[in-house]
This record gives C-alpha cells, structure tokens and sequence, in this order.
C-alpha cells in the first residue's frame, strides 16, 4: 500500500514536471457548440473518450455527440457511404495514417489550423506519416509498431539450448534474424500442441507483414512511379519465409484465417514460442487472468531480413477534422486533447506507444518508479522500433485495394496451389491495373 | 375515378409505391453506376459515363467467372440437400402423433438464428483450435486438429454445413405442412390394394408433394442471397478465394476497394442468375398445381 | 412388441437423433452465454458446465470491471426496443398490405396479371447486397438514415412479396359465392372481406406473419447499412458491439443472442398451431 501510495505521488510530480516543459494548450471558450464525432469503438479505444470528453466539455462549456462508434473496418465503410452520398454531418472522425489518403480531401489541413507551438509537442516524423499530398489531415493518438514477444524460458532451458545448438550449429538466443526466426520455429514445433510461431493470414494484415518483409529483405512494393516491383528475388524470398513455415507445420494449420486475434490469443495461450504483434497486447499477456504466459515473456526489437533491415511496419491511430465543419476553432481544440499530455498519458498506462516525446519520457520514468520491469521494458523495445525500424505503407488511396488483390495470391502460394513465382506476378498484373486506372503512369 | 377505387390496383398500390421505393428505384440507381466508374470515395465519378466498360472487363475476368461458377453449385447442392434432409424431417415427424407440437418448434429452432450470429457460431464450431468439433473429435482420438476452414474441400463443405442447418427448417416445415394436408382415402386405398410403402411414397405422397416442393425452392431461392452473411464471417471467401461466392467479392470490391461502380455491374449479373433459379422453380410451381389441378 | 410399437420405437429415436442433430448448434451457443470464461476457451474442452455464470450478461449489462479490457455496457435495451418496434410494425404493416395486394390478385382478374404477381416476387430474388447502396443514398437524401422509420419501409418491402402469395392463395379457396351471399344480403364488399373472407384465411395471414418477423427480426445486411446509432440499431446489429479491432468476444456475443432468440422461439411456439395449416393451403391452390 505504502509502495502504490510513493508511486502515485511520484507519478504525480514527473506528471507535473513535464506539463511545466509547458505543453502548448488548447483551450476557448466553445459554449453553446455541439461536436458531431464519430470514434473508433472496442475494448482499449474506449477508456479514452471517457476521461477525455468531460475534460474537455468541462473546460469548454462545449458537448460532443458521438454519433458513431464502431470497429476501424466498419467505420471506413460507414465513412465511404458518408463521402458517396455527399453525408458529411460530422466535425471529428478517428483517421489511419493508413486509411487516411483514400478520404480525399473531405478532411482539413491541420497545418492551417493548427497553431505551430502545438504542432512541435508531437514527433516529428509522425506528423511526416500523418500527411497526405502535403496536407496534415490528422492528428496522431498513438503509433504501432510489431515487436517480437517470446517465451523466456524456452531460451533458457539447458536441454533446448544444447539440442538447438547440436542440430543448428549456433547458439539459441532470441532471434535476430527470420531466418533465425524460421529455424527456431521450426525447432520448438511440436504440432499439434505447440507452434514455434504464427502469423496473421489475411486481408491487409498478412499484406503488411509480407510487405515489411519484402523491405527488410531489401525490395520494395513499388518503384516511385508506383509501378509494382515486388514480383523480385526479394518478394520471393518473403514469401517463401511465409510457405515454409506452413509446410514446416510452424504454425497452426488454421493460420490463412488468423487475424490480430487469433495470434493474440493463440500467444497469451501459452502454445507459441514467439509472436510478432503490437504493443496494446503487452499488458494482456502479462496479466495472469488472461494470459497463460504472463511472468514469462521476453521482447525484442522486429529481427532483421536479408537486406539488413528490419520489418517495421507502423501505423497510427489518429483524428481528422472535416472540412464541412462548421467549428473548426471548436474542433482544433478538441482534436488536442484528445491527443494532448493528458489523454495520451491514459493511453500509455494501458500500454500503448504516444506520439509525444514527452510522454515517453514520461511513462519510461513512471514504470521506473513503480518498479514495473516488464512494462518498462515493453517501452523501451517499442520507443527503440519505432524510432529506428517503423515505416509505413505506401501512403496512397489505393493501399486497401491493392492489399485485397495482393493477399488472395500470398494465401494461394502459402497453400501450395500457385509457385510463389506465379503468385507475385498475377498480383503484380492487378495491382499494375489499380495503380493504371489511378492514373500514376 | 370509381372505377379505380373498385378495380384492383387501389389494393395493389400499397405494395408497389413501397417496392418503388426500396427496390426499383435503387435498382435504377445500381444500373446507372454499373456504367460508370463510380468510386465510393470520389463521388464525382458517378457523372462520368463508361459505357459498358465494367460489363466487359468481368466478362474477360477469370477470378469473377470462378466465383460465379462456384455460387451456382453451391446454390444447386445446398438447395438440394436442404430438400433431401428436410423432407426426411418431415415424414419423421409426421409419423410421430405424440408431442407433436413441441417437436415441430424445436425443429424450427435454427430459424431463430440470424444468419449473421450463424456466421460467427459456425466459424467457432470449426475453428481448428478451439472449436467444439475439433474438440469433439479430440474425444475420440483425432489428435490432429482438421483444418477445416482452410482446406478447400473441407471450406467448401463447411460454408455449406452452416447453411443447410440455417434453412433445413423451412424445407421441413413447408413439406410437413404438405403432408399434414394429404388425404388419407387414397393412401388407405392403396395400402388395401397391396402397395408397399415406396410405392405409396412414389405415387401418392410425392406427387401431392410436388407444389410444396416448388413453393420451398422458390422461397429459398429467393432468400438465398442472405447466405452471404454466413459465408462472410465464417471465410470472408478465402483462404485465396477458395470458397469465393459472388456476394463476398461484391461486397469486398463494392464496399472495401470502394468500386461501386464495378460491383453493382457483378450485381446485376448475379441478378439475372437469382432471377434465372427463382424463374425455373416458379414455373415447375405453375406445372405441378396444374397436374394437381386444384380450381 | 408388435410390428408397429417397433417401428414406432425407431421412428422415436430417428426423431430423438435429428432433433438433438439439429438443437446442439444452436444450444451451444446458448450455453456458452451461460458459462465462465475460463471453460469456454478451454483446452482440452470442458463439457459438462461446472457451474453457471451470469458474467457475461453482467458486463454487457452494467460493463466490464476494470483491468478485464474494461468493457463498456452494451445498450441492449435500446437494441431490444429498436427491434421490437421495427420488427412488430414492419410485420403488421407488410401483412396488411399484402393482404389487401393477395386479395386483389385473388378477386380481380386483369391484364398481365401472372407477370405482375412474378415480378413483385422477383423482388425479393434481388441481393441486398446490390441494393444496399443505392437505398442508402435515397434514404440519406431523405434524411431518413438512423430511424425507425426508414427500416421498417425496407422491411416492408422485403416481406410484403410473401404475404402477397400466401394470402392470394388462401382468398382463392374461399368459394367466391359466399361473398356474394353477403353482399347482396346488404353488406359493402368491404364488410363481406372482413367478416367472411379474413377469419376464413386467418391462419395464412399468421404464418405469413411469422415468416416476416423472423425475417425482419433476424435481417443484418441491410439494418446495418441503415442503422447507426442507439437510435435504430437493432439487436442482430448490436452483434457486431463484440467485435472490435483485435478482438471478437464470442461468449458475450452468445449472451446478447440468448436476447435475440429467445423472443422469437415464444412467438414461434405460440403461432405454431396455425403455422403448419396456413402454410397447407396459402401456396398451393391457385
């Protein structure tokens, strides 16, 4: 009691200390003003608007009406329909950096809106990612990136490392490489109750992990005119990454239908050695309730691929302003908040990455403090990747479409009913139709 | 006027300004963009005419023609299998005098399930890690878990598991409602001339049958679209494409890829295929009431 | 045993056997709503439930407790009375009009009769998929997006085809004589229509009744295209509350779907008795 007492105070006072490096607010005097929004829903999305909300209408004297509330995929489609029949009714929308350029232009740029001094509390380079064709249509919440989760205790078991040498001619640490990755799954396999590892297996998430391998193997998806290029040595061998496995029985047999979920579960299950995933798991899987491997998990930066590289696919979970906002002084101030010190400090004790420099200092000081060895560490390997690693997909209207040609293709080669060869080159042949009818060449 | 007010279109009116409303004017709607190449995101699009452009591009795509193929058997073998299983539930319970009642609400029980909430229970029963038929299997023996989301076989067959235990019951109940109206003279009669039970099934009870048959075909042909919610939580049509219908590629390239434009031209192929099925059984509907004749 | 009490004995256990066949999927999911998280995911499988659990309806009730992924509460109260409401008044409205449209075609004759009759159920053959879109952008045009309003019109449409066909079957078998009794004893033909032809056709119009409210109660495609907010959402859409980013709650789905199917399993059981008769005559004699 007295140790959770210390480090309330504790965190209390780095709290204080960095709102004295003086974050620039946000605040007016919007009574009367009622903000139409519409919001990611789910689990860990929403502990945010509760605290935010009233803070801000507190503050303001203005309301927020949530009109929408729904899972990401939902929503762009709710958000689609919103643009086809010309709907839009509302002032603030959670946004993607990677579903943000298919909006067009219906969101503002916040370059114009928002004051400088406010722009510099967050990172840089995030903001970089936040941008469409030089506009700033998006405020960051929180960045993902994947970083590697492990099973401690396999690595540190005797007979394991001996065994593992014997048969591989190295030494088993967590790996640093896929292909480390690759033989180390295959060594801890034991199917059907245990996998070496797992991925996701469809739409745009197995799109993203092929595409981060296909960059860390030193290719690329496109060339600058976005002509499609990924039909190379490189993509080849990232997709081999991807078959070998399955045929290696390395991962559940069920895989092609995973999503964030299932690899998630399937982790905190106790019955994979090492899961790729993003930072909102980390708590999850170490809190005994849920996790069977709670106590017992390692992370480390993505491993590299061929090209010396590591994968680093990221994103960020961000709020746009509409155009047709008839309040946008209203909207600008709360579009800070809820991305401000405050709401991103919430958003960090439940384990997920800000956007603000200062506030992981401030979460790496207050896990310090409260003597949490594994979150700190879940911070310290997600500020490293996201700093060194993370890069986003091409940032263009076309990325959802082009995923929903590319992953039919992947799954077909995964399953043996196309050569990894012919797979890449039908997928390269659709995606150079999307990208011709979207007039780049 | 008068003559309006007694004829029969007053009554019928109701019915068409409401399917005006939801189904002729979208359905114009969806024609116009078929020839445009309308993006949901760039709304302008839907001004710029294209011509049959989106129609001849599906005709030269392979990927739409598989899926086309694909729905057309699945729709021809879940169909009849529905018949199959549902008339044996049928004559079963049609046997059976005692708690009759109950048995027939019970054996409607699917249809209280939405298809969506099918979707997502089947997906759980065949889940290879933790569902329940894996599990049940483990019981005896089957250690390795059967991947049966994801072999294409086994996909195929379990979309198809999901949907006839979705719409078995109406079969049952329109052909029980079928039976329970047979009269008993002829069937008597024949049992006193010597005829086996098949030949009495043969050449009494079927042919009676016949219009029941046809109304259930021609109901579930016209439902059978909402098969779609089924097929998209358990497989989305993967993995790659192998259980496809044409309802989860509009739906992807419509809503997902945005190319309104290009899905309402898949619609409208797909609707002449509904209208095809929905046409064959109205009319063997049409000829089994004449044989029967009724008036 | 006689011959009969043995085939009567395996006719017993033929019916035993399917209902169990066709009642495990279903009440799986039923029990599931019922059991502790723990069981659920279980592996090896728990059968045989330990013990009952109301966690799941408590945290979609009143929300999660924090740490648990701290759920907020499902309105499922709002979702109940959405669906309620949209499902009674588009059934009691798509009866009514479809009976008056199944009257007409059975008491009128006129030109091209049998292609109107086809093509109003045609309309039914057409996917929602295809017209979900266009349908969305007439209703936003109305500003009748999000309302009660504007689903119960599209269930109306869907159902009315239906109750057109079962109850034009049924006013064909009433002997048109015996209207015209009524008629020239003094009664206005609409007079004759209620008080001879509708109590004679009754249990056609209540099986058409319940194969509307099944179908509006159960639709997701469309409602979920319409439906928005707390405003109109329905039950079935209130599905989707359990899915989110990463994450499906499959037993706490199962707890709002014991919502779903319990009401219609009552309203079944009770219009059972003239299901079964209605259905005999509606369809086929015409």
């Amino acid at each position: 009691m007295l140790r959770l007492f210390l480090s309330l105070i504790l965190a209390v006072s780095f709290f204080g200390s960095f709102s004295a490096k003086a974050e620039t607010e946000l605040w007016g005097d919007y009574s009367g003003v009622t903000l139409r929004v519409k919001l990611i829903g789910g689990g860990q999305y929403e502990g945010l608007y509760n605290e935010v909300i009233p803070w801000w209408e507190e503050n303001t004297g203005g309301k927020i009406e949530i009109v929408t509330q729904k899972n990401h995929f939902e929503l762009d489609k709710e958000i689609k329909k919103d643009i086809a029949s010309g709907n839009l009714d509302f002032c603030v929308a959670s946004n993607h950096t990677s579903f943000a350029a298919q909006y067009g232009s219906i969101y503002t740029d916040l370059n114009d809106i928002m004051p400088a001094s406010v722009l510099a509390d967050y990172t840089p380079l995030i903001l970089d990612h936040s941008t469409v064709d030089g506009r700033l249509v998006q405020m960051p919440r929180h960045s993902d990136v994947s970083s590697l989760y492990y099973q401690k205790s396999l690595y540190e078991d005797a007979d394991n490392k001996a065994n593992f040498k014997a048969e591989y001619g190295y030494e088993l640490t967590p790996p640093d490489t896929w292909d480390q990755v690759k033989d180390q799954s295959i060594f801890f396999s034991n199917p059907p109750d245990f996998y070496g590892t797992q991925y996701v297996g469809k739409e745009e998430a197995i799109a993203g992990r092929f595409y981060e391998l296909v960059v860390a193997n030193g290719g690329a998806l496109f060339d600058e005119d976005y002509r499609p290029i990924f039909n190379s040595d490189a993509g080849v061998e990232s997709l081999e990454w991807f078959i070998d496995l399955y045929n290696a029985k390395a991962v559940p047999e069920g895989v092609l239908n995973y999503l964030w979920d299932d690899t998630g579960l399937g982790f905190a299950s106790g019955t994979i050695a090492m899961n790729l995933d993003w930072a909102g798991w980390a708590a999850f899987f170490n809190d005994p309730e849920n996790s069977k491997v709670a106590g017992d998990i390692g992370l480390i930066r993505a491993p590299m691929g061929s090209g010396g590289l590591r994968t680093g696919w990221s994103g960020s979970h961000t709020f746009s302003m509409t155009e047709t906002c008839p309040n946008k002084d209203a909207a600008a101030s709360f579009l800070w908040a809820l991305t401000s010190n405050k709401a991103q400090m919430i958003e960090a004790r439940a384990g997920l990455s800000p956007t603000r420099p200062a506030i992981w200092d401030a979460i790496i000081a207050e896990k310090e403090a409260e003597g949490d060895e594994f979150m700190l560490m879940v911070f310290e390997t997600f500020k490293q990747s996201l700093s060194l690693d993370a890069f986003t997909p091409p940032l263009i209207p076309e990325w959802i479409e082009f995923t929903n040609v590319l992953y039919p293709e992947l799954q077909a080669a995964i399953l043996g009913d196309k050569t990894p060869q012919e797979a890449l080159e039908t997928a390269s042949k659709k995606a150079t139709e999307i990208m011709e009818d979207a007039g780049y060449f | 006027m008068k003559k309006f007010l007694n004829g029969p279109w007053v009554l019928i009116l109701p019915t068409i300004i409401v399917l005006t409303c939801v189904v002729f004017l979208p359905l114009l709607i969806s024609l116009w963009t078929s020839f445009t190449p309308f993006k949901l995101t760039k709304p302008d699009t839907l001004y710029r005419f294209v011509g049959f452009r989106n129609y001849e591009r599906l005709i030269g795509d392979y990927d739409f023609w598989v899926a086309f193929g694909r729905t057309v058997l699945f729709l021809t073998i879940a169909l009849n299998l529905e018949l199959v299983f549902g008339l044996g539930i049928a004559l079963l319970i049609n046997k059976i005098t005692y708690a009759q009642k109950t048995l027939r609400t019970l054996m409607m029980f699917p249809m209280m399930f939405s298809p969506i909430l099918v979707g997502f229970q089947w997906k759980y029963i065949f889940n290879d890690n933790i569902g329940l038929l894996n599990n049940f299997l483990r019981e005896f023996g089957v250690i390795n878990p059967i991947p049966w989301l994801v072999d294409a076989t086994l996909a195929n067959i379990s979309i198809m598991a999901a949907e006839i235990w979705s719409s078995t019951s109406v079969f049952a109940i329109l052909l029980l409602a079928g039976l329970m109206g047979i009269p008993k003279d002829p069937i008597e009669a024949a049992k006193v001339d010597g005829c086996n039970s098949w030949q009495v099934f043969k050449n009494i009870t079927l042919p009676f049958l016949m219009p029941f048959i046809f109304i259930a075909m021609t109901i579930r042909s016209l439902d059978v679209a909402r098969a779609y919610d089924i097929v998209q939580m358990m497989t989305g049509g993967g993995p790659a494409k192998r259980t496809e219908l044409l309802w989860t590629l509009i739906s992807r390239t419509g809503y997902v890829d945005a190319k309104m434009g290009m899905a309402n031209a898949m619609s409208y192929i797909s609707i002449f295929l509904s209208i095809a099925f929905t046409f064959f059984f109205f009319y063997k509907l049409m000829e089994a009431r004449k044989i029967l004749s009724y008036d | 045993m006689t011959k009969k009490q043995i085939n009567n004995i395996l006719i017993w256990i033929g019916a035993i056997f399917l209902i169990l066949l066709i009642m495990t999927p279903g009440l799986w999911v039923v029990i599931t709503a019922f059991r502790p998280q723990v069981d659920i995911m279980a592996k090896p499988a728990v059968w045989i439930p330990r013990n009952l659990s109301f966690n799941q309806f408590e945290t979609m009730l009143f929300g999660g407790s924090e740490g648990s992924m701290g759920r907020s509460p499902v309105p499922v109260l709002s979702y109940l009375r959405n669906s309620l409401i949209i499902s009674i008044v588009s059934t009691s409205v798509a009866v009514f009009i479809g009976t008056l449209g199944g009257y007409a075609f059975a008491r009128h004759e006129f030109k091209g009769k049998n292609s109107y009759f086809f093509l109003i159920m045609l309309t039914r053959a057409i996917p929602g998929i295809s017209l979900s879109l266009p349908i969305f952008i007439l209703f936003s045009k109305l500003g009748i997006i999000d309302t009660h309003f504007g689903i119960i019109i599209v269930f109306v449409a869907l159902n009315v085809p239906f109750t057109i066909w079962l109850t034009d079957g049924f006013f064909r078998q009433i002997p048109r004589a015996m209207s015209e009794v009524a008629m020239t004893d003094g009664c206005t033909r609409l007079q004759a229509f209620w008080h001879i032809e509708l109590p004679l056709s009754k249990s056609g119009i209540a099986s058409a009744g319940i194969f509307a409210f099944l179908i509006s109660w159960n639709e997701f495609a469309l409602v979920s295209n319409l439906a928005r907010s707390t405003d109109s959402k329905t039950l079935t859409v209130g599905l989707m509350d359990f899915t989110s980013q990463f994450t499906i709650n499959w037993p706490g789905m199962c707890a709002l779907a014991v919502f779903i199917i319990i009401p219609a399993l009552i309203l079944t059981f009770m219009v059972q008795k003239h299901l079964v008769s209605g259905l005999t005559f509606g369809g086929v004699k015409g």
